[in-house]
């Protein structure tokens, strides 16, 4: 009992710290330092503190210090409850969905079985997916309450595409749920052992789809038509400043954490390394005793995950900064004439591969 | 030829086919399937970006010949830029070795220069030799164009290569007297050598 | 169901596509009219970088409205200097040297390579490409250096003269321009690649902003996106001046004058520009850039500081201006957006008597309602980056 006690609350700060203390503030440095080097140009590296720069690594410092001193103004009659209200509904899920995501695989310690991840719900994927329908609350609020006509083309667009794409990327996802048989995560991170079971051999249209589906749901580049800059001057958050303006930030950076992690468990094999299955892992680190062993494995088993995430992270930054930006409607038709259909086929072609050949 | 013959304005006429040498550029970009499909090309570009991202970075280690990196900025202030001869920086005026200047308060400066930003007051010396008694060079006015260099007959007002410490945060302290803009003939040597070349008898 | 709509109060929203706006590059002002997303009606607004050029020419004299020039297209400032040269050297009927006039072909190119350098590098951005942008920020960054070797300054260069160039080609341009070129050609593959068959970036600019050729020609348009509608126009090939007749370059044309035309034709054109200049480097003859006329011409160094008589032409010639013979000429050049007109009056003084330009980019930007009814408010931005609005040009 008090095991389980510590267990959870060790994971929760684990992620937590790993999320809002690492990836937070070292995503604006990695956006500015790659699109940088992409761009024949060294990013942002003048700040420092006794004459250190650290490769422009106290710019994510310098950035809070001046958000938090930043004067915090609500538009003149705009809604200020709601006004305030939107970036925490923004944000909150962006962090929520941390709790389903596995990073490592269970393990015996100290006999005790550990989970690595905080909440292993039967409807796992489902869970992430209420909570980003929650998130276009945030953006319809924060366009609506802003009282601008700029802020409120923005929401606008955001609202329609957040729940295009909700739909659409609920239904890639049938594909891999089928072959996988559940919808808990750690299952499905746990079958996928074998190198040749990783979802992206199983399920190569999906997970294009699906990836398409969820960077238009985070509105990053090249979907990112809510807050295009150069049409509508910031989108929805024009009329934000301060901490409530970071607040919208974090959450997009978080959410791209998110979608990482969540490709990663779907589609790339979890927490394991190719050819090596946990037996052989666990064989390895023999010299350290059995608890030894699992802790080391469960070590390999989350460094492995996370360098999978920063890939992820990598190429979603890429993508951002290489591709032009859709027109709003060619969005929509994007989403319901080639993303859905597409995925209605996959389903078919999944289902009977699996009903004629996999028997 | 015949798309060409139909769109045919007054504008054309008369303009023998030969010399106009039309290109039509590649419009119908009939998109195969495979550029249909968004995917190559976007994975195209992505190769793009990715190939310059690796050449910075390693060129951050291992940086190429004769240069410090291999991106394209330059770290000012630590580095600078190497300037041309040609480059007009801020107007100064040239001090003889027994420190007076050598300009003789003609006046030409002041009327060619296109922003009004030179003023001058003449005087003559004892020795019946004329002499600025004030030249004052506004620089909040100054176009860096050139001018007064170029009509100058006696040598007296060079463009420097000077544009460091031209920023004030009061503006009456933009209005340069001619004791801050007096610099000695040697610093601008290589200045009065090259406008002795360009504008040399050679180029009529 | 007409009956429910009747009741739905719906009103067409009015936005303000301010002159501080990020894709208004050039101040103007769009006043849109919304209906939804459609633009239902759009009112463009000018002047709001209006420095009364044509006043100011008046009360300097014609040597002094060089640097006025340069700002009026900043970004191929050397053309605007070329075209009032010519225009002057007209009504004066002076004819300048062969390496003259081969090195004004020069610097009208490298200008015009970084204008449509600008020119597609700002619709990228404003689509979203950023990198695409400072790639050829970068390829630019090469082009100013080769023009601040040649005159000193990257911008505001003030390099042509009436009867002349202000100084000769430095040492080692040659091999400069080699070097620079190289590495402009890398860059220009690369925004081919990422940009021409990119299906995304064909959405946003196929099929918008087109504009039939007979309706072009009567809203006065030239240039780029006269020659994507299909008109084969360019003055370098109508009118030749300067050297042009005996260079060897092809003019791209376009179809249905849409915004990927317009970006086509500027891509092919920057192309066409290196050539240009390379010939033009090649074929160099040697020999005087200025006309030995003291009425007209400032002259050497050397002479003023010996001569009395040149001494006296100078002095003249600085403080009451160059005289020429009282007329009016209409001289065009092709600018970098079109057909850039100088129209000067002279009464016979040393100040003009009126120096009128047309600019390239009016007639495009009057067009712009036409253009864009019934459009998306997203197509503004992508039509307005295309047709290359200058403020400068634009308000004078």
């Amino acid at each position: 009992m008090v095991a389980d006690l510590i267990e959870s609350v060790a994971k929760i700060l684990f992620i937590f710290s790993v999320n809002l203390g690492f990836f937070a503030p070292i995503l604006g440095w990695v956006e500015r330092k790659q699109s940088a080097v992409m761009q024949d140009r060294i990013g942002a590296n003048r700040a420092n503190i006794g004459g250190f720069t650290v490769l422009g690594l106290f710019h994510p410092i310098a950035d809070a210090i001046k958000v938090l001193t930043k004067e915090d103004f609500i538009p003149a009659g705009a809604n200020k409850f709601f006004h305030t209200l939107a970036p925490f509904i923004c944000l909150v899920p962006a962090i929520v969905t941390f709790s389903v995501i596995p990073f490592g695989g269970r393990y015996q310690l100290f006999g005790h079985h550990v989970n690595l991840v905080i909440a292993d719900l039967d409807v796992g994927i489902l869970f992430v997916f209420a909570l980003t329908s929650l998130a276009t609350y945030g953006v319809v609020l924060s366009g609506w309450s802003s009282r601008s006509n700029w802020s409120l083309l923005g929401g606008l667009r955001a609202s329609a595409q957040m729940l295009s794409y909700e739909v659409a990327m609920g239904l890639t996802i049938i594909g891999i749920i089928m072959v996988f048989g559940s919808l808990k995560l750690t299952d499905i991170g746990a079958m996928q052992e074998n190198f040749l079971h990783w979802g992206i051999f199983l399920q190569p249209l999906g997970f294009i789809l699906f990836f398409t589906c969820a960077v238009a749901e985070n509105k990053r580049a090249p979907f990112d038509i809510p807050e295009a800059e150069s049409e509508l001057v910031a989108g929805y958050f024009t009329e934000y400043s301060g901490l409530k303006f970071v607040m919208f930030w974090m959450g997009e950076f978080l959410e791209i954490v998110a979608i990482s992690g969540i490709l990663t468990t779907l589609f790339f094999g979890a927490w394991h390394i190719p050819f090596v299955t946990d037996q052989r892992l666990l064989s390895l680190f023999q010299f350290a005793g059995p608890n030894g062993a699992a802790v080391l494995a469960m070590l390999v088993g989350i460094a492995t995950f996370f360098a999978k995430v920063i890939f992820f992270i990598w190429l979603q930054m890429t993508i951002r900064w290489t591709l032009p930006r859709f027109r709003y409607d060619q969005v929509m038709r994007l989403c319901w004439k080639m993303i859905l259909p597409l995925s209605l086929i996959n389903i078919t072609i999944t289902g009977l591969v699996l009903l004629l050949w996999i028997k | 030829m015949t798309q060409l013959d139909r769109k045919e304005s007054h504008a054309t006429v008369g303009v023998p086919a030969g010399r106009l040498r039309p290109k039509r550029v590649r419009r119908n970009l009939d998109l195969t399937l495979w550029e249909k499909l968004y995917l190559f090309e976007i994975i195209r570009g992505i190769y793009v970006t990715t190939k310059h991202f690796a050449f910075n970075m390693i060129g951050f280690v291992v940086p190429p010949r004769g240069k410090k990196r291999s991106v394209f900025t330059v770290y000012y202030p630590e580095e600078k830029v190497t300037l041309p001869p040609a480059y007009r920086g801020r107007p100064v005026l040239v001090m003889r070795a027994d420190g007076t200047e050598k300009c003789v308060a003609c006046g030409l400066c002041e009327k060619i220069c296109p922003g009004h930003a030179i003023s001058i007051v003449g005087g003559e010396r004892e020795n019946s030799e004329r002499y600025p008694l004030s030249y004052v060079l506004d620089m909040t006015r100054c176009v860096y164009c050139g001018f007064c260099e170029e009509v100058c007959p006696k040598e007296a007002v060079v463009m420097s290569s000077e544009y460091q410490g031209l920023a004030e945060t009061d503006r009456s302290n933009l209005r340069y007297s001619k004791e801050q803009l007096l610099r000695s003939e040697e610093s601008v040597k290589g200045r009065i050598e090259y406008i002795r070349r360009i504008y040399s008898k050679c180029n009529y | 169901m007409p009956d429910i709509e009747k009741d739905l109060h719906t009103e067409y929203m009015v936005i303000n596509m301010g002159p501080s706006h990020p894709v208004t590059h050039g101040t103007v002002k769009f006043l849109v009219t919304l209906d939804g997303e459609t633009i239902e009606d759009l009112q463009v607004d000018i002047g709001y970088l209006h420095r009364g050029f044509e006043k100011m020419c008046e009360s300097g004299t014609w040597q002094q409205v060089f640097p006025y020039t340069d700002r009026l297209n900043y970004v191929s400032p050397l053309i605007n200097n070329v075209g009032y040269a010519l225009a002057v050297e007209k009504l004066i009927g002076i004819d300048v040297p062969e390496r003259c006039k081969y090195i004004r072909v020069i610097a009208s190119e490298l200008s015009r390579i970084a204008d449509h350098m600008t020119n597609v590098a700002a619709g990228g951005l404003e689509l979203g490409a950023f990198t695409a942008f400072l790639y050829f920020v970068e390829a630019r960054e090469l082009i100013w250096d080769l023009i601040e070797m040649l005159c000193g300054a990257r911008v505001t260069a003030n390099y042509v003269r009436i009867g002349g160039l202000k100084n000769d080609l430095p040492d080692g341009f040659k091999e400069k321009t080699g070097e620079a070129f190289k590495r402009c050609r890398t860059l220009w593959k690369d925004v081919n690649k990422l940009l021409t068959k990119n299906r995304i970036f064909i959405d946003r600019v196929r099929d918008v902003g087109n504009m039939p050729a007979d309706e072009a020609i009567a809203y006065g348009f030239t240039g780029p996106c006269l020659r994507a509608c299909g008109v084969p126009y360019d003055v370098r090939k109508a009118n030749p001046y300067l050297v042009y007749d005996r260079m060897d370059f092809e003019v791209p044309i376009g179809e249905t004058g849409d915004n990927f035309d317009k970006y086509l034709v500027r891509m092919e054109e920057i192309n066409q520009s290196m050539h240009i200049v390379e010939q033009a480097l090649n074929e160099l003859p040697a020999g005087p850039i200025n006309v030995d006329m003291p009425y007209y011409r400032w002259q050497s160094k050397d002479d003023i500081y010996t001569r009395i008589d040149s001494l006296i032409f100078h002095f003249k010639t600085v403080i009451e201006g160059i005289k020429p013979p009282a007329g009016e000429v209409y001289l065009a050049v092709e600018g970098a957006n079109g057909e850039l007109g100088f129209y000067l009056v002279s009464d016979g003084t040393g100040k003009p008597y009126k120096c009128r330009v047309r600019p390239p980019c009016f007639p495009l930007t009057a067009a712009m309602p036409r253009l864009m009814k019934g459009r998306l408010i997203a197509d503004i931005v992508p039509t307005f980056d295309m047709i290359n609005m200058i403020g400068g040009e634009c308000d004078r």
